[in-house]
């Protein structure tokens, strides 16, 4: 039996926390791709200087993750 | 713009005996890119590099080892020296020079190693001045051992239990304590095993000098301070070398390099035993100066031509071209890749994309005056290189955020302008409402104007990714004709406005729940045009391609991140306002309501906030600008993989002809 309070929660409420879980997911997500990448980069620079701007834009690669999540909170939040 | 410089292969051959000047005229023109000759055939050998190679490097290292010693660093402004006057007396003056400093720099060595023995035994000698003996009671006795070191546990008791025939003497030492332990020789192995069973015992050696432990310090303390003085005089001796002689060494360093790149050019040459031919390229507007060059320091003997011969695309040295404002940009292209000589070099787009992107992200007129201001400090310090086109690309960006901050009204995250924010009137810095332009209220704050940014973004993105398509495909039609650009570039294009128009009557559609307009010309026009960009991509790159085809999608959402990263940084400019404002500069609306001291917490909170967001704000806009444009835009169309034009030639600093 779901209790009749809960049914009644406000949908904007529903709206805010899946807003919420949408960009605290692809946060994480993104985060654990840039890891590796973020790793390896540095890496790559202690053999060489040189890689730094390589470097730099391969770890920002998985950021688009967390703008996917972003893009879609936007829309859960001001469209519907 | 747009297309790099049109270059000329040029071939050129002479005798040996004009080698020399050819080489020198070559080099002060600065133009030509020499293509190394690689050994294949029996007739022509690679050069052997002029005589005087081998001395100008040797001058070279030993001026370089003396430069380094010295720590002459190459920033030292100055007049320009003649190069002329140098070969006379450079020989002269460098074995001056390493007499000069070779024997000090080996004195400070010396003295720096005594320093070091002395503060060493002094740092030994300190422990003992908890037992009143002189240094020399510790040691040359015949049948007594003595044990000297830190203890931290009764001793006496337990010595006296192997023998009543001892001495001790205990003191204290930085509050650790010290003792000697004189025992006979035949009770040495009984206390050293109760010694070091003893977890306490720190052994510590009375170093092998005679006199009280005060006298000795204070002998040692003046020898100390002596070298001390001796190094300060040799370090101003070398520092008055240095001053006197920074601009002679920048130059003949300088000259040295000139003479040495010279004499090795041969190694890049053709040569027979008589003959050499040198192969390379040159701007084909350079092709008459050259040549007249040339003939007028080789008395007409050196022989110059333009080859025709086929050379793949990659070989041909690209030398990119851009007016005064869009060169900096070329750093970006060069970072990521040289373009090839046949590519459209897109730094005359990216000097219009570049600072828009980051300005509509940052769009806050306090940070982009900061920012501007930073890459003013900048430029100025770094007047060459690649700082200094960071700087100019860097300043740009600002103005640009300055220019779009008054768009969105915002200084520092507070409003500039009066505006109704939930149905209630805040009170802008300038105290007036914006005046409305073309129907649309100013400013356009992004909290609230969120959906419409977001569209925009999407459009800004969608006409990027054309104009990098469109660029795609002139780039393929040149490089492999008109049918493979329709295939491979003119299929992404339908699918991408065939796209469009079908999400923009879908989404519509699907959020109001009303059934998809499938009547609708615009959507059924979209969806055609998408159907035949998917089958012309299936015919120019087979079925695998369609895998591809949400990377679209992905491509034009990645674009939300102008208006995203904006929205952060604006974010965090308004916590911090907020923060310092409400809770500690004027709590309840009363200035200095809570004290002082939470006032000045408060303004710690604005200053520190304010900086740590204006650091983010000129690293993040700049790294996602310039993503979308290596993986959003670049993709479209870019390859790169050409040759970087480096003419043979110095950029004289120091000295002139």
């Amino acid at each position: 039996m779901v209790e009749p309070s809960a049914m009644l929660a406000d949908p904007k409420g529903l709206i805010a926390i899946g807003a919420g879980i949408a960009v605290g997911l692809a946060g994480i997500g993104a985060g654990m791709g840039e890891q590796t990448i973020g790793a390896a980069a540095v890496g790559a620079m202690a053999e060489d200087e040189k890689f730094f701007g390589k470097g730099l834009l391969m770890t920002v690669i998985p950021e688009s993750i967390a703008i996917f999540g972003l893009v879609v909170a936007l829309i859960l939040l001001f469209v519907f | 713009m747009l297309k790099p410089t049109r270059m000329a292969r040029v071939v050129i051959a002479g005798t040996k005996e004009i080698m020399e000047p050819t080489i020198s005229t070559l080099h002060r023109m600065d133009v030509l890119h020499i293509t190394d000759y690689l050994e294949d055939g029996e007739d022509f050998k690679i050069g052997h590099p002029l005589k005087t190679a081998s001395e100008l490097s040797e001058k070279l290292l030993s001026l370089r080892a003396i430069s380094s010693q010295l720590g002459v660093s190459g920033k030292m402004p100055g007049e320009k020296i003649s190069a002329k006057q140098l070969p006379s007396v450079i020989d002269e003056k460098i074995k001056k020079l390493q007499e000069e400093v070779t024997s000090r720099v080996d004195e400070l060595r010396n003295i720096e190693f005594r320093l070091k023995e002395k503060e060493d035994l002094i740092a030994a000698v300190k422990p003992f001045f908890g037992l009143e003996l002189p240094l020399e009671a510790y040691s040359g006795y015949g049948s007594i051992r003595v044990f000297t070191g830190f203890i931290n546990a009764e001793l006496e008791g337990r010595v006296s239990k192997i023998t009543d025939n001892y001495e001790l003497f205990t003191g204290e030492y930085e509050k650790r304590r010290i003792f000697a332990l004189f025992v006979p020789e035949a009770f040495e192995e009984e206390v050293r095993k109760l010694l070091q069973d003893e977890r306490t015992f720190v052994e510590i050696k009375a170093p092998a000098l005679e006199g009280n432990p005060p006298v000795i310090i204070e002998a040692l303390n003046n020898e100390v301070s002596e070298l001390k003085q001796k190094h300060e005089s040799i370090n101003s001796e070398l520092e008055k070398i240095k001053k006197e002689y920074s601009g002679f060494i920048l130059a003949s360093d300088e000259y040295l390099s000139v003479e040495t790149q010279k004499a090795e050019a041969p190694l890049r040459f053709a040569t027979s035993t008589n003959a050499f031919v040198i192969d390379g390229w040159i701007p084909a507007a350079k092709y008459d100066e050259i040549e007249k060059e040339l003939k007028e320091s080789t008395g007409g003997l050196a022989y110059i031509t333009k080859s025709t011969d086929q050379v793949s695309v990659e070989e041909i040295p690209v030398k990119m071209e851009n007016p005064g404002p869009a060169e900096p940009f070329e750093l970006l292209i060069d970072t990521f890749a040289t373009p090839k000589y046949k590519e459209i070099d897109p730094s005359a787009v990216i000097f219009i994309t570049f600072p828009l992107f980051y300005g509509i992200m940052l769009g806050d007129v306090g940070y982009g005056l900061l920012v501007s201001a930073l890459a003013l400090a900048i430029k100025n310090k770094f007047r060459t290189g690649g700082l200094n086109a960071l700087a100019l690309i860097l300043l740009l960006s600002g103005i640009m955020s300055t220019l779009l901050g008054v768009l969105y009204g915002e200084f520092f995250g507070l409003p500039i302008f009066n505006m109704v924010v939930h149905g209630e009137l805040e009170k802008g810095i300038l105290g007036i409402a914006a005046p409305a332009i073309a129907g649309i209220n100013m400013p356009i704050h992004r909290f609230d104007a969120v959906q419409p940014l977001l569209l925009f973004t999407f459009v800004i993105g969608i006409l990027h990714l054309t104009l990098g398509l469109v660029f795609g495909f002139r780039n393929v039609t040149i490089m492999h004709g008109l049918k493979h650009a329709i295939y491979e570039k003119g299929s992404w294009m339908l699918l991408l406005f065939g796209g469009v128009a079908v999400v923009a009557k879908l989404m519509p559609a699907l959020i109001s729940k009303t059934p998809v307009p499938t009547g609708n010309p615009v959507f059924a026009g979209g969806l055609l045009l998408a159907i035949i960009g998917v089958v012309l991509l299936i015919k120019g790159e087979g079925p695998i391609a369609i895998m591809e085809i949400p990377t679209l999608l992905s491509n034009v959402l990645s674009y939300a991140r102008i208006l995203a990263i904006g929205l952060s940084s604006a974010g965090i400019a308004l916590v911090v306002n907020t923060l310092s404002k409400d809770l500690f500069i004027m709590p309840d609306g009363v200035l200095l309501g809570g004290g002082i001291g939470a006032a000045i917490i408060g303004i710690l909170i604005l200053v520190v906030g304010h900086s740590i967001n204006l650091l983010l704000g000129i690293i993040g806009p700049g790294l996602h600008s310039l993503r979308l444009h290596y993986v959003e835009f670049f993709t479209k169309f870019y390859e790169g993989g050409g040759t970087r034009y480096i003419p043979f030639g110095y950029i004289r600093k120091y000295t002139e002809e």
